[in-house]
Order: C-alpha cells, then sequence, then structure tokens
C-alpha cells in the first residue's frame, strides 16, 4: 500500500480539481461547503485530535477572520484578499491572546474559556451592530470580480491543501512529537522537558490562524457574513464532523467534512431532521467508536491482514485485536 | 432601580446557585463536566408543562413528577453513555456536547419551537416594600429555590448519603477502600446533579417559559458560578450564584441591557485569570 | 466486520450517487418557490404560509393551473436568519429550478435574498419582510406586496397615534433591519406630529425585560410602541402588566401575528387584554368577495377561522404570481417582471397593483391596507381606520 500512496493521491487530486466541469452550480456550492468544513475539521483536529485540547472557540476565530476581513472591505473598501490575510492574522493573534489565558490550567479550564470567548465574541458582534451589522448580516465583496463557482472552488481547494499541508508539516515534525508526547502523558512529557504550555500554545495559535482564514475565504465567497458563522452551531458541525471522520488522525477530518456536508444536503428535504439526526449519529459513533470511520476502517483493514497472515491458525480472538 | 436589580438579581441568583449545585456534585464526585446540564433543565420545564397541561394534574404535583422523571432520565444517560468515558476528560466533554446538540433537536421535534409555559402557581404582582411592583411567581421562585438548597445541604450534612457524596468528592479512592459502592455512588450522584438541575428548571419554567434551546444560557451560567464559586465546593456555589446574579443584574440596569451576559463571561476570565481555585475551592493537583 | 466494510461501501457509494444525480426533473409542472420561517423564533408564521400555500395551490389549479401545467409550491426554510435564507433561495433557483420566489417574513433575511435575487435575475415578490430598503434599493427583479415599514407607520400607527390623542410615547425596537427601521420611521412621524417620545432597543431573544420596563414606566407614557417580532413580545406584555405599565400605558404590537399566537393567551396571561396590534386581516372586515372565499375555503380545510394574517397574505402572493406567469406565456424571468409590473388582480386583501415610481420604496410596492386591532375579553374590536372601526380604544 505504501508505493501507490503518493501518486494515488495525485492522481485522486486530480480527479477532484476536474469535478466542477462536471456538475451543476447547487453541487459545486456543496464542494466548495465541504472544502470550508475540512479546513475548520483539519484545524480543529489539531488541536484536539493530537494536542487533547477541547476548544469550543474554533468558530469564534472562523468569525474573527470573516469579521474582520468583511467590516475592512465593506466598511474601508480594503481589497478582499488583503482582508483574507489581516484576518488570518487577527485571528492568530487572538488564539495567541486566548491561548496564553487558559492553556496553563490546560483540560476544563480551557475549554470553558474558549466557550466564554466564543459567547463573548458572539454577544459584541450582535451589540455592535452598527459596525458588524448583527444578525442582520454584513454584505461584503466577493474575492473574484466576475462571480464564478469553479473560481471559488479552486480558491477553497488551494486554500485547504495549504491547511492539510501546513498541519500534516506540523504534525510530522518534532512539534508534533511534542505535541503527542503532551497528549499521551502530560507529566511524563514535562518529566523529559517538553515545554508543555509553549507547545500547546503554538497549536492553539496555528489552529486559530487556520480557522481565521477559512472563516474570512468562507465569508467572502457566501457575500454575507452573519454572527452565524462564530456560532456553537458551527462549532458543533466541526466537532462532530471530527469526531465521526476520526479524532486524532489525519484523514479523518477530510472524510468527515466531505459525508457530513454531503448527507446534509441530502437530509436537508426532510426539514427539521437533519440537526437530530447527525447528532445521533455522532453520539453513537463517539460512544462506541471513538476513533470514527477512519477507525472503524483501519480496523478492518487491520483484521483482514491478520487474517490473511494467519491461515493456519484458528479463527478467535487474541488480546489486542479489535 | 437600585431595589428592584437588587431584588432581580437575588431572585435569579439562587436559581443559578440552584442550577449549579447540580453541576459541581457532578464535577466533584466524577470529575466529569456534562454539558447537556442545562437541557436536563428545560427537560423538567417541558415535563412540568406536560403533567400540568396536557394530563391536567396538580402544578406542584406535575412538578415533583417531573424532577423524578429527569432523575430517572439522568441515571440512564449516565449509565449508557457517561459510564465508559470515566478518566477520560476529553471524551466526556465531547459525548455530553454532542448530547446537549441532540437533545436540543429533539427537544424541538418533539414539543415544537414555541416557547411552553407551565402555569403560574401564584398569579398577580405584589408591592415590595412600598418601592416597586414585582410578579409573584418570581417571588414564589426566590422562595421555592431557597427551600430546595436549605434540603440540599441538610440532606449533605445530616444523610447517610450526604456522607458517602462528601466522603467520595474529597477523595475517592479513600472512599473506596472504605466501602463505599462508588459505581452506584456515581449513578446516583448524575441522577441527582440533573434532578437539581431539574428542580431549578420547574421553579423557574413558570417565569421564564422554556425553548428548545434554552438550555444552552443555563449551562454556561451554572459553569461560571461553579468556577467562580470554586470546583468542589458547595456553599461556593451558591455564594457564586448571588454574586453572578447581582452583578449581572445591576450591569444591566447601570451600564447596559445588551451586554448583560458578558459581565459573566467576564467574570470567568478574570477568575482564571487571578485566582483560578475560585472563591471557595480547592486547589488543584 | 465484513459487514462494516461493505457499509461503508454503501455509504461511499450512496455519496457518489447524490453528487451525480442531478434534481430529479418533474416535467410537468410548473414550481414557485416560497421562503419563509419553518423553524425559529416564528415559526407559527411558517405554519400560517403553509396554510396559505394550501390553499391557493388548490385555488390556482382548479382555476387552470399555471400555463396548463399544475403549479407547485416550494416551500424552503429560512428560520430568519440572512445566512440560511441567501443560501436556501439559491438553492431553491439552483436545485429545484423555480420560475419565481415568494414570500419571506423577516426583514435581515429579504435583504439578503434580494441580493441573490439580483444576481441570479429571478423575480422575487416579497409578503411579509416591511424593512423600507428591500424596495428602496429598485431592483429590477424585486417586489412587494405586502406592507412595508413607512406605509404601516405612515399610513396606519401615526395616524392612529394622533387619533387618539396620546400625549406621550414610547418606542421600544428589536435590533433587526425591520425594528430599527420602523422605529427610526416611527420616530420621525411622531416628531413632525408634535408627540413627546423616548425610544430604546431591546434584544428579540430577550426573555427578561424588567429592567427596561421599569425605564420605560419612569418615563410615564400613554402608549407604548413595542416592534419586537416573536414570543419576545409575549415576555413584553405579561411583564409589562406584573410591572404595573399597564394598563395604565397601552400597549401596541407594531407587527401583529404574535398577537394571535395559539400560545399568546398562555404565556401572557390576563395580561394580554386591552393590548393593541396592527393586522391586515379581521374577521368581520372583508374588503373583497375573495377575502369571504378565502375564509370559507380556510374554515373547510382546517376547522377553523383563520387568525394569522400572514395565511393570506401568501395566498395574495401566490396568486400574485401565477397570473403574471400565464400573462406572461413562459418563464422566463424578464418576461414574467413585466407582467407583474403590469398586474391588475383581486386579491383577498384588494386589488393588487405595482408602482413603477423609481427613487424610493415605492417601487414595484402595493400597500394593502391595515387596521389596528385591540383585545377586549379576548375579542377582536377594531379600532382603526375610523370606516371600518368596530368599536372604541379601552383603557
Amino acid at each position: 500500500m505504501m508505493h501507490y500512496k503518493w501518486p494515488l493521491l495525485a492522481a485522486g487530486l486530480l480527479l477532484f480539481a476536474l469535478l466542477p466541469w462536471g456538475l451543476g452550480a447547487y453541487h459545486q456550492h456543496i464542494l466548495i461547503v465541504s472544502l470550508f468544513y475540512v479546513m475548520m475539521a483539519a484545524s480543529w483536529n489539531l488541536l484536539a485530535g493530537y494536542t487533547g485540547q477541547v476548544s469550543f472557540g474554533h468558530a469564534a476565530f472562523a468569525g474573527i477572520g470573516a469579521y474582520a476581513s468583511g467590516i475592512l472591505a465593506a466598511k474601508a473598501g480594503i481589497n478582499p484578499w488583503l482582508g483574507v490575510a489581516a484576518g488570518t492574522l487577527l485571528a492568530a493573534l487572538f488564539g495567541l491572546l486566548v491561548g496564553m489565558i487558559c492553556l496553563k490550567l490546560g483540560g476544563i479550564y480551557l475549554s470553558l474559556t474558549t466557550l466564554a470567548f466564543s459567547e463573548i465574541l458572539h454577544i459584541v458582534i450582535n451589540n455592535e451592530y452598527e459596525i458588524t451589522r448583527g444578525t442582520m448580516g454584513l454584505q461584503v465583496p466577493g474575492l473574484l470580480n466576475t462571480y464564478s463557482k469553479p473560481g471559488y472552488f479552486y480558491i477553497f481547494l488551494a486554500a485547504t491543501l495549504l491547511t492539510l499541508g501546513i498541519v500534516y508539516r506540523l504534525i510530522h515534525s518534532n512539534a508534533g512529537l511534542n505535541f503527542r508526547a503532551v497528549l499521551n502523558d502530560e507529566r511524563a512529557a514535562a518529566a523529559l522537558g517538553v515545554d508543555v504550555v509553549r507547545v500547546r500554545v503554538l497549536a492553539f495559535t496555528v489552529s486559530s490562524a487556520l480557522a481565521g482564514m477559512a472563516g474570512a475565504l468562507y465569508g467572502h465567497y457566501l457575500l454575507l457574513i452573519t454572527p452565524h458563522i462564530p456560532s456553537l452551531d458551527q462549532q458543533f458541525l466541526v466537532l462532530s464532523m471530527t469526531v465521526i471522520g476520526g479524532l486524532g488522525s489525519f484523514a479523518g477530518p477530510i472524510i468527515g467534512a466531505f459525508s457530513l456536508e454531503i448527507l446534509s444536503e441530502y437530509i436537508r428535504a426532510y426539514g427539521e431532521y437533519h440537526v437530530l439526526a447527525f447528532g445521533l449519529v455522532a453520539l453513537i459513533v463517539a460512544r462506541f467508536a471513538p476513533k470514527g470511520l477512519v477507525g472503524i476502517f483501519r480496523a478492518v483493514w487491520e483484521k483482514r491482514r491478520q487474517a490473511a497472515l494467519r491461515p493456519l491458525q484458528p479463527a478467535g480472538r487474541r488480546a489486542g485485536e479489535v | 432601580m437600585l431595589a428592584l436589580s437588587i431584588t432581580n438579581g437575588l431572585v435569579i441568583g439562587i436559581i443559578y446557585a440552584l442550577t449549579a449545585l447540580g453541576v459541581s456534585l457532578v464535577v466533584g464526585i466524577m470529575n466529569v463536566v456534562n454539558f447537556a446540564h442545562g437541557e436536563f433543565y428545560i427537560l423538567a420545564g417541558y415535563f412540568s408543562y406536560l403533567f400540568a397541561h396536557t394530563m391536567g394534574l396538580n402544578p406542584l404535583v406535575a412538578m415533583v413528577l417531573a424532577v423524578g422523571a429527569v432523575f430517572v432520565f439522568g441515571v440512564v444517560v449516565e449509565y449508557t453513555l457517561i459510564r465508559p468515558t470515566y478518566g477520560d476528560d476529553l471524551y466526556s466533554l465531547i459525548l455530553t456536547f454532542i448530547l446537549s446538540i441532540v437533545l436540543q433537536s429533539a427537544y424541538l421535534l418533539i414539543f415544537g419551537p414555541y416557547p411552553n409555559k407551565p402555569p403560574n402557581w401564584v398569579k398577580g404582582a405584589s408591592d415590595v416594600f412600598g418601592l416597586f411592583m414585582y410578579g409573584n411567581q418570581r417571588l414564589a421562585a426566590l422562595f421555592a429555590g431557597l427551600a430546595v438548597i436549605g434540603i440540599f445541604f441538610a440532606m449533605l450534612k445530616l444523610t447517610w448519603f450526604g456522607r458517602m457524596i462528601r466522603a467520595a468528592s474529597q477523595d475517592r479512592e479513600m472512599a473506596e477502600l472504605n466501602g463505599i459502592n462508588t459505581r452506584r455512588l456515581n449513578m446516583l450522584s448524575f441522577g441527582l446533579g440533573c434532578a437539581l438541575a431539574a428542580a431549578a428548571g420547574v421553579i423557574l419554567a413558570p417565569v421564564f417559559p422554556v425553548t428548545p434551546t434554552a438550555g444552552v444560557p443555563v449551562a454556561l451560567t451554572a459553569f461560571v458560578v461553579v468556577v467562580l464559586g470554586g470546583m468542589g465546593s458547595m456553599p461556593g456555589c451558591v455564594v457564586g450564584g448571588l454574586v453572578l446574579g447581582l452583578v449581572e443584574n445591576l450591569g444591566a440596569a447601570y451600564i447596559s441591557t445588551g451586554y448583560k451576559h458578558v459581565f459573566m463571561f467576564l467574570i470567568l476570565i478574570l477568575v482564571l485569570l487571578v485566582r483560578p481555585s475560585g472563591l471557595f475551592g480547592r486547589a488543584e493537583t | 466486520m465484513k459487514k462494516r466494510l461493505i457499509l461503508m461501501g454503501i455509504v461511499m457509494a450512496a455519496i457518489g450517487m447524490v453528487l451525480t444525480i442531478g434534481p430529479a426533473q418533474a416535467a410537468d409542472t410548473v414550481k414557485i418557490g416560497v421562503v419563509g420561517p419553518r423553524t425559529g423564533g416564528a415559526a407559527a408564521t411558517g405554519q400560517a404560509f403553509e396554510e396559505g400555500i394550501q390553499l391557493a395551490t388548490a385555488y390556482v389549479n382548479a382555476k387552470g393551473g399555471v400555463l396548463g401545467k399544475n403549479l407547485e409550491v416550494v416551500f424552503q426554510d429560512t428560520a430568519g436568519d440572512p445566512e440560511k435564507a441567501a443560501s436556501g433561495f439559491e438553492r431553491l433557483v439552483t436545485r429545484d429550478q423555480v420560475a419565481m420566489v415568494l414570500g419571506e417574513s423577516h426583514s435581515s433575511a429579504a435583504l439578503a435574498e434580494i441580493e441573490v435575487a439580483n444576481r441570479l435575475k429571478v423575480p422575487f415578490v416579497v409578503v411579509e419582510a416591511w424593512a423600507d430598503p428591500i424596495t428602496a434599493k429598485n431592483y429590477r427583479y424585486v417586489f412587494r406586496a405586502g406592507p412595508s415599514n413607512s406605509g404601516v407607520v405612515n399610513d396606519t400607527i401615526a395616524k392612529w397615534v394622533a387619533y387618539e390623542g396620546f400625549k406621550k410615547a414610547y418606542i421600544v425596537a428589536e435590533n433587526t433591519d425591520w425594528g430599527l427601521g420602523i422605529a427610526e420611521l416611527t420616530e420621525a412621524a411622531l416628531k413632525s406630529a408634535g408627540v413627546p417620545y423616548e425610544s430604546l432597543v431591546t434584544e428579540r431573544k430577550s426573555q427578561d425585560h424588567y429592567t427596561e420596563l421599569t425605564k420605560i414606566k419612569a418615563y410615564d407614557p400613554d402608549v407604548v410602541l413595542a416592534f419586537v417580532y416573536g414570543t419576545g413580545l409575549h415576555y413584553f406584555i405579561a411583564q409589562a402588566g406584573e410591572v404595573g405599565l399597564t394598563p395604565k400605558a397601552v400597549v401596541l404590537d407594531g407587527a401583529g401575528p404574535p398577537s394571535l399566537w395559539p400560545d399568546f393567551w398562555t404565556n401572557v396571561g390576563d395580561y394580554g387584554n386591552l393590548e393593541c396590534f396592527v393586522s391586515s386581516m379581521h374577521e368581520k372586515v372583508e374588503l373583497t368577495p375573495l377575502a369571504t372565499e378565502f375564509r370559507e375555503a380556510y374554515v373547510k380545510a382546517f376547522g377553523k377561522a383563520p387568525t394569522d394574517y400572514k395565511s393570506r397574505s401568501i395566498y395574495d402572493a401566490i396568486l400574485i404570481a401565477a397570473d403574471a406567469i400565464n400573462r406572461a406565456g413562459s418563464t422566463d424571468s424578464e418576461k414574467v417582471v413585466d407582467a407583474l409590473e403590469k398586474t391588475d388582480l383581486l386579491v383577498t386583501r384588494g386589488t393588487a397593483k405595482f408602482s413603477t415610481e423609481k427613487g424610493g420604496p415605492e417601487y414595484h410596492h402595493w400597500m394593502p391596507p391595515m387596521l389596528v386591532i385591540q383585545w377586549q375579553d379576548k375579542e377582536q374590536v377594531v379600532l382603526y381606520p375610523p370606516e371600518g372601526a368596530t368599536g372604541k380604544l379601552k383603557r
């Protein structure tokens, strides 16, 4: 399997990149939204899956990116591309600040602080409606002068690849080893000289920056920025996608984001049921298959491999097999 | 204005304290933060409405039944969902967060989006010390809340069960070594925690009717109160709740109504920065 | 474990199918889209829309349908949220391939939708979103067959305040496009009428209004004009009664439907008595024979009398849309827009005619007459306009 990994991936990517030409506007929209969620899920996974910090403020950082970029573009006439850069930087800055406040304590305190941050942002956006237009929504210019769905698709594809690339490099670097050390056993890692807090702050800042970028791009795609972007509902979606896809795995967020977004469009015909349906699936997966779809797939693959390697042994459960 | 805000603050504060006690209990004994806490509060409100309105039972009977029903539901949730997460904070956070959303959607589907209001026990309004008019149901809520809190503390101090709770929350291993069945204790404590949320829910539902999403701010407030009062400290919850209620209402009256809820979060961040163990809490190991 | 692999394969295949299979084309119906709040705080309006849609579809199809085919209405939930509204509108056009879109009851959502309508060049007839900018932007594809803020304020509310001789007013507005817009217009109208007033802005979803009500009570107004849409209004009324603001002051629900929703009385209790509200419908005031026909069809279909006027509003809009498409002879957007501009159709609230005067909110707007009604012992009594009044204001 290892030999074919990279060429297979490249071929798949090429096919994927050609999709817009075979699909209608509606389906292209679904793909673009899915890519947005891939970016969000992958960056959240960096924090939760690889560093063990459950942040409930991820959507808030996306919101910071979106609103910063949107307000600059709509009120100050700044070029949306520059706006996206500004949004990303601002999100990174806030990530650093929030990280420094709560990462020392970690665990539940981090979750609560990020939740608090998310809610404060929500309230500020709603109240300062003269600038943000609150629940009425802020209309912003797009990234392209002439609206073109395939155009946006490629922008999002590029950004997604960038995000995934950064996450990949980070996980497979020295810093990434530190992440996993901290995740597995904090005390042991500290004893070995890993600066636990610095590791967490790094992950948090990068993760927030990526969310900010995703949010800014999304805002300029929708041409409308509303407090829905930095909302707990969005946070829930990102969380479920990662959990169902596979927390702590690289492919998990990707699979989760696509599956859930496509599924959600399909279920949308049934109206109000789709959030409940998702939630139930997420609950069942979280409870019975914590490693998500990727985990299930891996377990199946492992089992078949083991079975193939031991044709003469009687079939049976041994310690260590799933 | 001042007198009204203080009164409002006390009423809401007591209810905050009651909800926070439920969270604190579960955190102290099981080290689990139940994100769906608000949804149990709401569920009790819905049951209370169902029993009283649709089934025509006496409002007070409906309330007691509602609390009981939520207690049972809490026990079931503990057994099926929470139990496997012992020791893994991350896991229980995620699970309860998802549970919270699932319950919210379920409520939307089952009960509909309109607020459901269980009947008032008392109607009208009274003149409070000649200073202002105040809804009678709110006054009743204040007294009911105080009563439940009083009963809870009495239970903690005077009964066997209360003693077990105090023991287990101080040192779980020692409690186990002393023969306490911590599994069963966990189940009952979780149920009790939910029941406390339920009590708060049935008391306040006639004043603020329940909607599917109204549980989220309830849970958030409870968490802030617990952090403010100190993780694991019951009296801390009461003090924290009152402080929060007062700060919110005075802030709304004199600073800004729009930013009412921000005060709560600012307090949270302040506490985490300055004194993470809260007002009465034990320091983290 | 093989089962799991197969299951995964099926899931993947299903996903693939959904991606590749386009929308099923039913070539024997003409589709019109409706946007509105099926969920959220104003879900009752979505319910009212559903009822109106059902009756209107039956009526249109009984009279021969649209372009000789059956009319099919696709109702997309927007929940009063601008983001859902924009994406929902686009979905109606790209996935469901509707000829035109009607509806909407939230101004913020409508403002997002008109941008999409303009971009996709699809005719959009707004029904119950009142903010002026919706038509003031003068978008060619956007029409309004319903009240606008300036229409309601200038033709009804301001005149009623003068008619009843109120001396002091308090304006309470929710922080949305509708609330802020109508409050601004009301302030201007009261200023020119010389009526002193004060105003405040409130959060629509808020449940506790004690602090605000205390402020209002301190001002001691005769009338409180409450522009809060949704169950937030119920809490407002109930608490206004508790703090003793009413019955001394009269409260007007500046939107209308919340005072008519099924759980108004449960939530508000006795404090709902003597509350006033705006409406375009009243059981005893039937302006056209079509209104009577609507009521009879409603009773037959749902077993009760119609109470929420928004069911009639969407009914009218569907009739207007069907008529326009028929006159255009096709579903081509340009032809439909031209046909809409020439509309002259009798509907339940009067004769629909869209103005073509550019420059302001009157462009592509038809303003139906509105009434001011008061609850007196759970009976609806029309107070204004005097020609249609069935009683007098009680305090």
